[in-house]
Parts: structure tokens; C-alpha cells; sequence
């Protein structure tokens, strides 16, 4: 991994040493006051995009920013693990892997597209072998870490497990980039120094490219490109290094402070403790350069933006980004993903976030039926439903009391993916987030899904049978209502971190064109996500007038209720219950929501078509 | 084998996932990555019936949950049907105690439920503990003052490491016990209602509700 280190240090070697002997508020001060001098890169970003390091490269001496040659101390800091005399000084990170190599084998599956029928690229070539074979054993720590510098092995994923798939799986990326440049030629676009800027207009073919894996060297760039990054910084040129200043002025004011920089710090040792770009070596006074970066855009982002300020989890958007691009870059990434992709996910109530997992729980019920029985919240429909059972709202009620599932899957949309799959996955979902906006995270949500349904299936029979709302709790029940649902969870919460391989997501899920999930697109998204929030608001509104909202909830530990619920009225107040559920019922389930209606999909279509049939009626 | 429900809370960073991750898997890292969202694991444990001297199962299904303020919104799910809560702060940390209180009421006022055992831990004992070390800290919160308050509220009452794994053992111990007490006393009172036969008894996770009379079972 010392290429890592030497490359980014021998890259930018006029700015990548700012601040190194500084403690963090000195380095604050530092930077912003260094003006023009500021280093736009982040100091820690390693390098894909170098083409292998001359040996000219990599004798230079380090210099940080004031021209003057790195303390021994920090060069001991980064090189923990091997000295920087040492050799291989002709290999970029991805050539440690094998990822540059050409392939080995003249093999053309197309990466394992199983389906071929439906996506075969007829357009692209038979590579050219040669002999080589990866080299991933070049480096002692390509043993243990992978080419971004995160632990190959986790909780679920031994080294070798990573090591067979890695072989490979980085042969698909090396057939996956040869396309892209093909591509890139075809559309008269440079490479840049294997750094390309500009990339192809968008059609099918691009999507199709895209959902196969951005080459790991262009993601920082191509993720800019797509999600019109540079278009948000010309709009707002100078902002970030204005937020600095402020920062700086808030860390020397003895009066006024900032909120939620204690916050912030407590989590900057906490981002991917994993990664040798962000562990700070015992011997090490001061934080890793990478450290820093995250440091000052969380507090820069937490300045420009205090209606979100700081949320535990854009501590991993943030720290992922960094190691694909410069601080700035990073920073406004940062408020894309939280304004575009996420709008409110963030925000201090977090509503954002139940209204997504709201989406998702329609989403579920509309397209995997047979998923959805296992994460129905059994108990749900007594506390909406009238006496003679009849479910209010449609039967929508999980929308305001979201399924406890969601305690889990609101991770997957808060960091985007980030520590939910292993890291070429959350990669492969980030190129496609950027490409076809939030509405992937969705689909991915129920690739997923449908991808633990045979574990779900082992775990017990459906009790009540299938379309029923087997009643949880119920006394005598052969396995308790709490039991199934942890192992529910266990599930949910288990099986993506064991999907080393992101092709099964993709050729098994997001490639077939027979789910119909893959229906689902950003159109639908948006409607989706209209619709939930302003049920949610009429509901909490209704609940609020019927004052059966939160102000009394006493006994509520008994009832299912969440955040919002009738069902927190105190349980000798069934009339009230009653009378506030009919007036929600009335002013709420003419709104049901209407998925659409798509030409192929007739099955659920017809199905859907049915359910609307039959509310209505029991409406009327 | 009884089983039950256990919530963490507290604020954020004094600890919570490194107890459980002790309790679980008996291991410790110094940077544990920030939990987003909620974390589950379940873990057994065996206490002994002081009555017949029989051992017996516990086994709890444990919620570990992010601690920032705003996660707040979604702590209802979290301790809803919970039969116990852990509620840590970092006895370095004087604010932790603070936020550790305001579960504790919040626990009282929205939960309420007498039979709800809580828990409170104070962590990173050995961060006070380690003599000449520089990683020492002074300890901001006195055993005696956390312990007078948990008297005050009924609560248990832990210092513990998850470092050293220093009382992580006897926290789980303790709660379990004490659910068992209430389990056992709730068993004899409802004798008869219980469909359940055999040698093993099997206790529902999560609370019976008191609607269930008319929803469930009427």
C-alpha cells in the first residue's frame, strides 16, 4: 500500500503537505488563510489515475506546502508499512491489484451477464490477452487491503474468500474499462491521461455501461460529471473556501461556537476505521491528512447547511467521496446527494427518511408481494382498523407506523449503501446513483430483497398462509412474534455485508427484465415520495385535531405506535380511536396510491387494479 | 427458553455497540465504526432459578441504536415492546449523564410500563483506571452520584469496560435476572392462560399488548 501514500504525495507535491505538523485547528487556520495556496486536492486521495510512476516520480522528494521536504516524522506516519526506499516504485495502486494488467485469459462472458439475451454487448470486443497474470501479491499489504485501502476481510468475508473473487473480478473490471475506452474513442472524448473529464451523452448504452461499473480511476471524475457537479460549483465559486474562513473564525471566537463540531469529531475516528487512509497509526500525533479533509468538509457542510447541520452517516458519504475526489469536489457532492438525492433525509427530524422508507414499503408491497408478508407488521392493522376489522387508510396505515424493517433499511438511504455491501458494491450502486438518481436506491433496495427471499423462505413457514396477516404475538403461537421478526431482521440486516460479488445484484436483479421492479423509475420515485409525505403530514394533522397524537401516549408501549399514531391514544379511548380513524379514513383513502401502469406489466397491473377495486367499494 | 428484548441507548460515542459487540462476541476495537440506523444481535445467557436451582435460558434479542439527538425521532420503534433498556453514558463524559437521564424519562413517560427493567451503565472505566497511562482521563462522573440516581429511579446500576470487558458480563446478568423475576411472577398470575406446554416455556419477545384482548384474541 505505500504506493498508495507515495502516489498522492508525488502527485500533487506543491499542496498535498499542508498542515501535516499541525494540530487540526492550526491546519484550519492554515488552510484558510492560505488563500490561492489552498489545496483544492484532498491531501489523502489516493490515485487511480496515474498511468505506472517513473522512477523520476517517485525519488522526488516530498514537499508539503511551503516548499520545505516532509518531516521524517510524517513520513514515518504513512509508511507503517514499508519504507519508501523500498521498490516497486513503478506500479500504481490498481497495478498492485492486477486491475491495469491485461487480462490473462481470453475469456469473453461479458462479466457474467447471465442474461445475454437481454443485455449482450454485440458492440464490444474480444480483448487482447497477454500473459501476465494479476499481480496481487506484488505488495505485502495487497494481502490485506484492497485498492481503495479498505480490510478485505470483515466479519462475513474472509481474505480468501475476497482473494478468489477478486481474481476474478478484477478481470471483468479490466474487460469492463477496455469497453468504456472503446467507447470513449467511438465518441471522440480523450482520456485525458487516463483521467477523462467529458464523458459520452446519455442513452441506453451508456446506462447499460454505467450499471456495469464506471472504471474505479474515472469514478471520482465520472461521478462529477454525471451528477453536473461542476455545474453547482461554477454557481457557487468560492463558497467552500468562504466556509473555511468561517470556520476558522468560529474555531478562534471564544464566544460563539459551533454546534455541531463536537459531533463531528466524535465520528471522524469512526469513518472506515478500516481503511489505511483514515487509521491513525499509534505513533501518529497528528490526524492523517485524510482525517483532516473529512473534518473540515462535515463542518464546512454543517455551516453552509445548518437546517441539516451534521448527521451521523454523512461522515461515510463524506469519507467516501474523499477517496475519489478533492475536498472541494467532495464537498459538493455532498449537498447534491443531500438536496437531489436525499431531500430531508438528513434534516434534523429525519422525516426525509421515513418518507423514503415509506416509499420503499409501498415499493415492496407493489412489486415483491411475496417479500412484502415477511416484513408486514403483523400487529399493525388492529390499531387501524375498526372493530370489524376493516383496515383504515386504505390499508396504508404502514406508512405513518413504519414496519420496524425499517429501522434497517433507513441506513441503506442515509449513507447510501455505504457499510451495508462490501465496498465494490456500494461503489457499483454509487455510479448508478449518480447516473439515474434516487430512484436506483430504491431498486437496489429490492434487488436486495428479492435476493434474501430463499433465506426468508428457510426461515419458517407462513403461518396463516400467504396474502394473510398472520397476527403477531399471538398466544401460542409456535414461534413468538418477536422471534421471527429478529430473525427477520438478522436477514435483512445480514445478507447484503456477504454480497462480495456485486454481479449477483446486478445480472441476477437489476439485468432481468422480468421483475418488475426494474419498472420502477425515478418518475415513479418522486410521485411515490409526493404522495407518502403528504399523507403523512394529513395524518399527523388529523391525529393532532383528534389530540391523540403524541401528547397522549402514556400507555403506548402496549400499542405499535411509533412516532405518529392514533394508536397511542390511551386504550380506553376506542370511541375517540374510532371516530379520529373514521374522519382519516374519509379524508385519506380516495388517495390510495396508484403505481403505473406500464405496458408489459400486466400481472401486477391487474393486481393493483383489484386492490383499488375493492378499497373503493368498501369506501362507498 | 425465555427470551426478551433489550434496547440500548444513550448518546452517541460513549459506547454502545463496543458493550454489546464485548457481551457478543468478547471482542473490542478501539474505533468502532458509527452506527446508522440500528444494529441487531442476540446473544444467550444462564441465570439460576433461586427456587428450584435450575438453570435457565436467557436469551436476549438486542437492539443496538445510533446515539445522535436526531435518531431520536425514531426511538419509539426502537423500545417499543422492549422488555429492558441499557442506557450507557461515558463516565469521562459529565453531558453523557445528562442524556442518559433524559432516556431514562423518556423511557418512563412514553414506555411506562413497571416491568420495564432499566439499566444504567456508565463506560470506559478504563480509560480512568490506566495509571501513569496518557490516554488517563479524570473521571467526570462519581460512581456515587450515578448510583444515587439510579436508586432515586429504580434503575440498575453498572460501571463497566468494554475495553477490558470489566462488568460487561454482570450488566447482562443482572437485567436478566431481574426480567426473569418479573417473568416468573408474571407466569404464576396468569397460570392457565398460556397455551404453551412442555418442559420449555416459551415466553413471547415483546410485551403482550393490553389491546390484544379485543384485537387478537376476542
Amino acid at each position: 500500500m505505500m504506493d498508495v501514500e507515495r502516489s498522492r504525495h508525488s502527485m500533487h507535491p506543491g499542496s498535498s503537505g499542508s498542515g501535516l505538523r499541525h494540530s487540526p485547528r492550526e491546519t484550519a487556520v492554515l488552510i484558510a488563510t492560505a488563500g490561492n495556496g489552498y489545496p483544492k486536492k484532498s491531501p489523502s486521495m489516493p490515485n487511480f489515475h496515474e498511468k505506472p510512476f517513473t522512477s523520476t516520480n517517485a525519488s522526488e522528494p516530498i514537499l508539503n506546502s511551503n516548499g520545505l521536504p516532509v518531516s521524517s516524522e510524517y513520513v514515518a506516519d504513512n509508511s507503517g508499512v514499508q519504507s519508501l526506499t523500498d521498490g516497486d516504485a513503478s506500479l500504481s495502486v490498481i497495478e498492485m491489484y492486477g486491475d491495469e494488467v491485461e487480462s490473462r485469459r481470453p475469456e469473453n462472458e461479458d462479466g457474467g451477464n447471465l442474461e445475454g439475451d437481454e443485455d449482450a454487448d454485440s458492440d464490444e470486443l474480444e480483448l487482447p490477452t497477454s500473459g501476465m497474470p494479476p499481480t496481487g501479491s506484488a505488495m505485502p499489504n495487497s494481502d490485506y487491503f484492497d485498492r481503495y485501502g479498505f480490510k478485505k476481510q470483515s466479519n462475513l468475508i474472509t481474505e480468501q474468500d475476497y482473494d478468489e473473487w477478486w481474481e476474478n473480478y478484477s478481470q471483468y473490471c479490466i474487460r469492463r474499462k477496455h469497453k468504456w475506452k472503446i467507447l470513449m474513442e467511438k465518441s471522440g472524448l480523450p482520456m485525458d491521461n487516463d483521467s477523462p473529464n467529458r464523458f459520452p451523452s446519455r442513452s441506453e448504452k451508456l446506462k447499460r455501461y454505467v450499471r456495469k461499473g464506471i472504471p474505479a480511476e474515472w469514478r471520482g471524475n465520472a461521478w462529477w460529471y454525471f451528477a453536473r457537479g461542476q455545474e453547482k460549483l461554477n454557481k457557487n465559486k468560492g463558497i467552500y473556501d468562504k466556509l473555511l474562513l468561517k470556520m476558522d473564525d468560529l474555531l478562534k471566537s471564544k464566544t460563539k461556537s459551533m454546534p455541531d463540531l463536537d459531533i463531528i469529531e466524535r465520528d471522524l475516528n469512526r469513518t472506515f476505521p478500516d481503511n489505511i487512509h483514515f487509521q491513525k497509526e499509534t505513533f501518529q500525533i497528528d490526524d492523517p491528512p485524510m482525517i483532516k479533509s473529512l473534518r473540515r468538509v462535515l463542518v464546512a457542510f454543517s455551516l453552509y447547511n445548518p437546517k441539516i447541520g451534521y448527521c451521523q452517516s454523512m461522515n461515510f458519504l463524506a469519507g467516501l467521496l474523499l477517496l475519489f475526489m478533492d475536498e472541494e469536489r467532495a464537498f459538493w457532492m455532498l449537498v447534491i446527494i443531500t438536496s437531489r438525492y436525499l431531500p430531508g433525509v438528513h434534516n434534523i427530524n429525519l422525516e426525509g427518511v421515513n418518507v423514503d422508507q415509506g416509499v420503499l414499503m409501498l415499493c415492496i408491497k407493489e412489486y415483491l408481494p411475496e417479500i412484502w408478508q415477511y416484513i408486514m407488521p403483523q400487529t399493525s392493522s388492529k390499531h387501524f382498523s375498526l372493530n370489524n376489522g376493516t383496515s383504515l387508510l386504505g390499508g396504508n396505515d404502514f406508512l405513518y407506523k413504519l414496519p420496524p424493517i425499517t429501522l434497517c433499511t433507513a441506513s441503506w438511504f442515509m449513507s447510501c449503501f455505504v457499510g451495508v455491501l462490501p465496498i465494490e458494491g456500494t461503489l457499483r450502486i454509487w455510479d448508478c446513483l449518480f447516473y439515474e438518481e434516487s430512484h436506483f436506491l430504491f431498486k437496489i433496495s429490492l434487488a436486495i430483497f428479492k435476493l434474501c427471499e430463499p433465506e426468508l423462505i428457510k426461515l419458517k413457514p407462513l403461518r396463516n398462509g400467504i396474502g394473510k396477516n398472520p397476527i403477531r404475538g399471538q398466544r401460542g403461537s409456535q414461534m413468538s412474534n418477536g422471534e421471527s421478526e429478529m430473525e427477520v431482521f438478522q436477514i435483512v440486516q445480514t445478507f447484503p455485508k456477504q454480497l462480495i460479488n456485486p454481479n449477483e445484484l446486478f445480472d441476477r436483479v437489476i439485468f432481468k427484465r422480468r421483475f418488475s421492479l426494474n419498472k420502477l423509475d425515478q418518475d415513479e420515485v418522486d410521485r411515490c415520495r409526493k404522495y407518502v409525505s403528504s399523507q403523512r403530514l394529513k395524518y399527523k394533522h388529523y391525529s393532532e385535531i383528534m389530540g391523540t397524537g403524541h401528547r397522549n401516549n402514556n400507555n403506548n408501549s402496549n400499542n405499535n405506535s411509533n412516532d405518529i399514531g392514533i394508536a397511542s391514544s390511551s386504550s380506553n379511548s376506542a370511541d375517540g380511536e374510532k371516530m379520529a380513524g373514521d374522519i382519516i379514513n374519509d379524508a385519506l383513502s380516495s388517495e390510495v396510491y396508484g403505481f403505473k401502469k406500464g405496458l408489459g406489466g400486466v400481472h401486477w397491473n391487474n393486481s393493483i387494479k383489484a386492490k383499488v377495486k375493492q378499497m373503493r367499494k368498501k369506501k362507498g | 427458553m425465555l427470551q426478551f428484548k433489550l434496547v440500548l441507548l444513550g448518546d452517541s460515542s460513549v459506547g454502545k455497540s463496543s458493550i454489546v459487540h464485548r457481551f457478543v462476541k468478547d471482542s473490542f476495537d478501539e474505533f468502532r465504526e458509527s452506527t446508522i440506523g440500528a444494529a441487531f444481535l442476540s446473544q444467550t445467557i444462564k441465570i439460576e432459578d433461586k427456587g428450584s436451582q435450575q438453570e435457565v435460558v436467557i436469551k436476549f434479542e438486542i437492539w443496538d441504536t445510533a446515539g445522535q439527538e436526531r435518531y431520536k425521532s425514531l426511538a419509539p420503534m426502537y423500545y417499543r415492546n422492549a422488555n429492558a433498556a441499557l442506557v450507557v453514558y461515558d463516565v469521562t463524559q459529565q453531558d453523557s449523564l445528562a442524556k442518559a437521564q433524559g432516556w431514562v424519562n423518556e423511557l418512563k413517560t412514553k414506555v411506562g410500563e413497571d416491568d420495564l427493567v432499566i439499566c444504567l451503565v456508565g463506560n470506559k472505566l478504563d480509560l480512568c483506571t490506566e495509571e501513569g497511562e496518557s490516554s488517563s482521563k479524570p473521571k467526570a462522573v462519581e460512581s456515587s452520584d450515578a448510583e444515587g440516581y439510579a436508586n432515586e429511579q429504580g434503575l440498575l446500576f453498572h460501571e463497566v469496560s468494554a475495553k477490558t470487558g470489566e462488568g460487561v458480563k454482570q450488566v447482562f446478568q443482572s437485567i436478566g435476572e431481574k426480567l426473569y423475576e418479573f417473568k416468573k411472577h408474571e407466569l404464576a398470575n396468569s397460570k392457565g392462560r398460556q397455551g404453551a406446554g412442555g418442559d420449555t416455556v416459551n415466553v413471547q419477545l415483546q410485551r403482550p399488548s393490553t389491546n390484544d384482548a379485543t384485537s387478537c384474541c376476542g
